[in-house]
């Protein structure tokens, strides 16, 4: 059937041929495999990250759009003042000097730094920050008017205080105005703006779909640095090869969840930091008036579990012993100290405590039934904990949560399910409990927390989805809270702050609507030996990871080449 | 010339309830892109901005409240211009431009590591079929071990022996990120990337070639039973020509009936193989694609895939209705 017999006899030999080219090219070109590490060549010393972004790589430094590239917020575009989320402290002035609020806090003047240039050579002046503010994707919230009173100064004034809200605002990324005033509104969320203007230490140099370079600008306003020639970004999407490139050199910094962290620290080459931000802790559907049903919805069983629970065994079986013990204060120990009331608990309980929790239920009316589990009105104290699957710590602190509440009655079945189903769950309440996360707050302070959290106002019926940028899942409500977050918000006087934190906790620690966990764990590995002046635990001068926002940059205009 | 009409309207009908399906099944997936979005950004350490929150709602929370069916009247009129819209999960790059450069790095390794793999597969299951009942049947089990060995668990096997402990071959990518910032049409370039996708093809090959030699191993041991094979040997023929015009010429119809099968999924790639080495491939568009929710590309990537499976198809039908009059007329 196959008539052509020469082509038949060729079949072979040209499979042998090209086998035994890849063969021998992968013994062959050897030499490029050493440059990475360390990063001497003949371009300059040059700084391999990876901050957790995943191939194709798109380039995209827009500030502005969700595709945005790690790197663009930091070494290209600056803040005003940087907040230093690990570390409790003033914030650092970066394009602004000084900055003062009126006298009941809607006004604020802002001094800008002076011999700024955009890296394209313009100068920058508190024009391009009033441009920021009055652009509409950056727009702040209650903002009513901000403009430049000269080249220096600018004023904003918003319809209420902002005394909470104005590190958000500092924290924003300044673009300039002669480059984005030609950008509408509309299209800034698809514009690439691959050859990003911004007044950071680095700027783009190339981009490919594998990892893109940004070089080093040369009329940085800081004086001497940076003296990294350059940062390479690099795409990875596999967390065991991001080891393995880490530990044979080919990465100096990256932050990434690795359970054993020996082989990688082994030589001494590779240090670890672990800054632990974000809390995890167990949603539950707690107000019964916004349709949330099951058991979790009495306050004694919140309570039951919360002291049914072992977080020091989580801690060692789910999150490999490097979680951060949390304070039902939501309060991150011990940046925040200060900002836990009289008599509030720094820490969760850390071991279980069977018998009190069985009092507490016991207390409430129930009673224990012939199968160990506790039951009311017929109603057995029987939920279900949902985690997202393959999301593997937080499924195994789930088994272990069941197996630790079934110990003082309380049956609790541990599910997994999609990402999108538990997204619909959370969203629109349809859930009773669920191991997950809340975001940790950028500055040194909880307030964040308490509002986008505890309020009234950041939730909505069950059925009813919470939107985007709000996040009280668990559907908690009380007046009380609500109006102490207001008061808070109003004053800039840290004790009467305090004192209204101190209803906001009084209640969060009740009433449990998030039954604390753990902090979890923010590894960051950096390339100790070839580079110095990266953070230490002694001096956290800024958040480590290499994916952090602004950090990132200004890390990047702080270290050295070693000798 | 009846049977080619029926089978290319066959064909066309196939194609339109491929096209049809691919737009309504990435609508059956629960959840909405952008809070996936969100929530992948927060979890991969992103911090979510407000800035970031509100470009996304701008981007996908609006619900412009077009019907289903304007919908699927949009996207077949879209296809039909070579629009396959923008990708949420690589915004704003459109989904044209991202198949674009990851089909080609696909279609290299892949189809050239089935291309080795079959014919390995050929050419040593018929040798092993020859030599029935030697020492060479155990070639069979090791091969098929090979093949049972979990893909992602071969990849970080080969990944650690041959680029973490030896150093002789890069861990991740198709191309050499530290040495060349781009794809460029250079000598150096070519050998870096060859040697790059030496690991993943031989991960593919490893794990293919088992079945294509068990199947051809007992197509041969049968093939060497017929009379014909037992008249050659009476008339005295060599007994390569057996082995090669008489044995391996028949004993591979089947096998070859299957490669074109093989070749249609080439497109789909090895996903689990570009996400181990990171190959820049369609696989990894595939996944990345279904975990966010990302319709767009999706249904980009499905419809290439679909493309060229009916397309494999379809040749293989002509082929076969051109070499076997039989299929011409039963068909």
């Amino acid at each position: 059937m196959i008539r052509t017999e020469g082509l038949r006899r060729l079949l072979p030999a040209a499979a042998l041929a090209s086998s035994l080219a890849l063969i021998v090219s992968g013994c062959s070109s050897d030499s490029n495999g050493g440059g990475g590490g360390g990063g001497d060549d003949a371009e300059g010393t040059v700084l391999n990250v990876w901050a957790g972004a995943q191939t194709p790589l798109v380039a995209n430094f827009n500030p502005y759009s969700t595709g945005i590239q790690n790197g663009t917020l930091g070494p290209i575009y600056e803040p005003l003042f940087y907040y230093n989320r690990a570390a409790s402290g003033d914030p650092v002035p970066m394009l602004g000097e000084s900055f003062e609020f009126n006298e009941d806090g809607t006004q604020l003047t802002v001094k800008t730094r002076e011999g700024v240039t955009w890296n394209d050579g313009t100068p920058f002046t508190a024009k391009d920050v009033a441009f920021t503010w009055n652009y509409e994707p950056a727009k702040p919230i209650g903002l009513v008017s901000a403009e430049a009173t000269d080249d220096t100064t600018v004023v904003a004034t918003f319809e209420t205080a902002q005394y909470t809200t104005a590190a958000g605002l500092f924290m924003a990324a300044i673009v300039p105005e002669h480059i984005w005033k030609d950008i509408t509104p509309e299209e800034a969320g698809a514009w690439t703006n691959e050859e990003a203007v911004g007044t950071g230490p680095y700027m783009v140099e190339s981009t490919s779909s594998q990892a893109f370079t940004l070089t080093k600008n040369p009329n940085y306003w800081e004086e001497g640095k940076p003296t990294v020639d350059k940062l390479r970004y690099l795409g990875i999407n596999d967390n065991n090869a991001a080891q393995s490139l880490l530990t044979t050199g080919k990465v100096d910094w990256t932050a990434m969840f690795i359970a054993d962290t020996e082989p990688v620290t082994a030589d001494g080459r590779i240090g670890m930091l672990n800054t632990p931000q974000d809390p995890t802790v167990i949603y539950t559907c707690s107000n019964a008036e916004l349709g949330c049903t099951g058991p979790q919805t009495d306050v004694a069983v919140r309570q039951a579990i919360n002291l049914a629970i072992d977080r020091t065994e989580i801690d060692s079986k789910a999150f490999s012993e490097k979680a951060g013990i949390i304070s039902p204060t939501f309060a991150l120990m011990p940046r925040d100290q200060k900002w836990v009331a009289e008599g509030m608990p720094e820490e969760s309980p850390q071991s279980a405590d069977v018998s009190a929790a069985e009092t507490v239920l016991t207390d409430a009316g129930y009673v224990k039934g012939g199968d160990g589990i506790f039951a009311k009105d017929g109603e057995r104290v029987s939920m279900t904990l949902v985690s997202i699957d393959g999301w593997t710590d937080y499924n195994n602190a789930a088994k272990l949560i069941a197996e630790q509440a079934k110990a003082a009655g309380i049956e609790i079945t541990a599910s997994t399910a999609s990402q999108a189903e538990v997204d619909e769950q959370k969203t629109s309440g349809s859930f009773q409990l669920m191991v997950h996360g809340v975001n940790g707050t950028n500055v040194a302070d909880p307030f964040q927390i308490y509002r986008d959290w505890f309020t009234t106002d950041k939730t909505q019926p069950v059925g009813t989805t919470v939107p985007q940028g709000d996040w009280n899942f668990s559907r908690f409500s009380d007046p009380a809270v609500d109006a102490a977050v207001t008061a808070a918000a109003a004053t800039d006087d840290d004790a009467e702050r305090l004192e209204q934190y101190a209803i906001i906790q009084d209640a969060i620690v009740t009433d449990l609507p998030y039954i604390p966990l753990v902090i979890n764990s923010t590894l960051s590995f950096m390339n100790t030996k070839d580079y110095t002046g990266w953070p230490t635990e002694d001096d956290l001068y800024a958040f480590p990871p290499s994916w952090g926002s602004m950090s990132s940059g200004i890390i990047a205009a702080n270290i050295t080449p070693a000798d | 010339m009846k049977f080619y009409v029926r089978r290319i309207a066959f064909y066309v009908l196939t194609l339109w309830f491929a096209v049809t399906l691919n737009f309504v099944l990435p609508r059956l997936l629960p959840g909405d892109p952008a809070t996936i979005l969100l929530q992948k950004l927060s979890r991969l350490g992103g911090e979510v901005t407000p800035a970031m929150i509100r470009s996304v709602e701008l981007l996908l929370g609006t619900d412009d409240g077009a019907s289903m069916w304007t919908q699927y009247w949009s996207y077949i009129g879209s296809i039909f211009r070579g629009d396959l819209g923008v990708s949420i999960s690589n915004y704003p790059a459109p989904v044209t431009t991202l198949i674009g450069e990851a089909l080609p790095w696909t279609l290299a390794l892949v189809g050239t590591a089935t291309v080795i793999s079959f014919l390995l597969g050929i050419f040593g299951g018929a040798w092993v079929g020859w030599k029935r009942g030697t020492w060479a049947d155990n070639v069979i089990p090791a091969t098929t071990l090979l093949q049972s060995v979990p893909y992602f668990w071969l990849a970080l096997l080969l990944v650690y022996i041959f680029s973490v402990s030896l150093g002789w071959f890069p861990i991740i990518g198709g191309w050499d990120t530290w040495t060349f910032d781009n794809p460029e049409a250079s000598f150096a370039f070519f050998l870096d990337a060859l040697r790059h996708a030496t690991l993943p093809a031989i991960t593919i090959i490893l794990s293919s070639v088992g079945g294509w030699l068990l199947g051809m191993r007992n197509m041969t041991v049968s093939t060497l039973s017929e009379d014909y094979i037992t008249t050659a040997e009476a008339k005295g023929l060599r007994p390569s020509r057996i082995f090669m015009t008489y044995t391996v010429r028949n004993a591979s119809l089947p096998s070859i009936a299957g490669f074109t099968i093989a070749l249609g999924f080439v497109v789909s790639g090895s996903i689990v193989m570009e996400q181990v080495f990171t190959y820049p491939g369609l696989g990894r568009l595939m996944i990345q694609a279904v975990q966010g929710n990302d319709y767009a590309l999706m249904q980009g990537v499905f419809l290439v895939i679909t493309l060229t499976v009916l397309a494999a198809n379809f040749i293989m039908d002509m082929f076969y209705g051109f070499i076997d009059p039989r299929a011409r007329h039963n068909g």
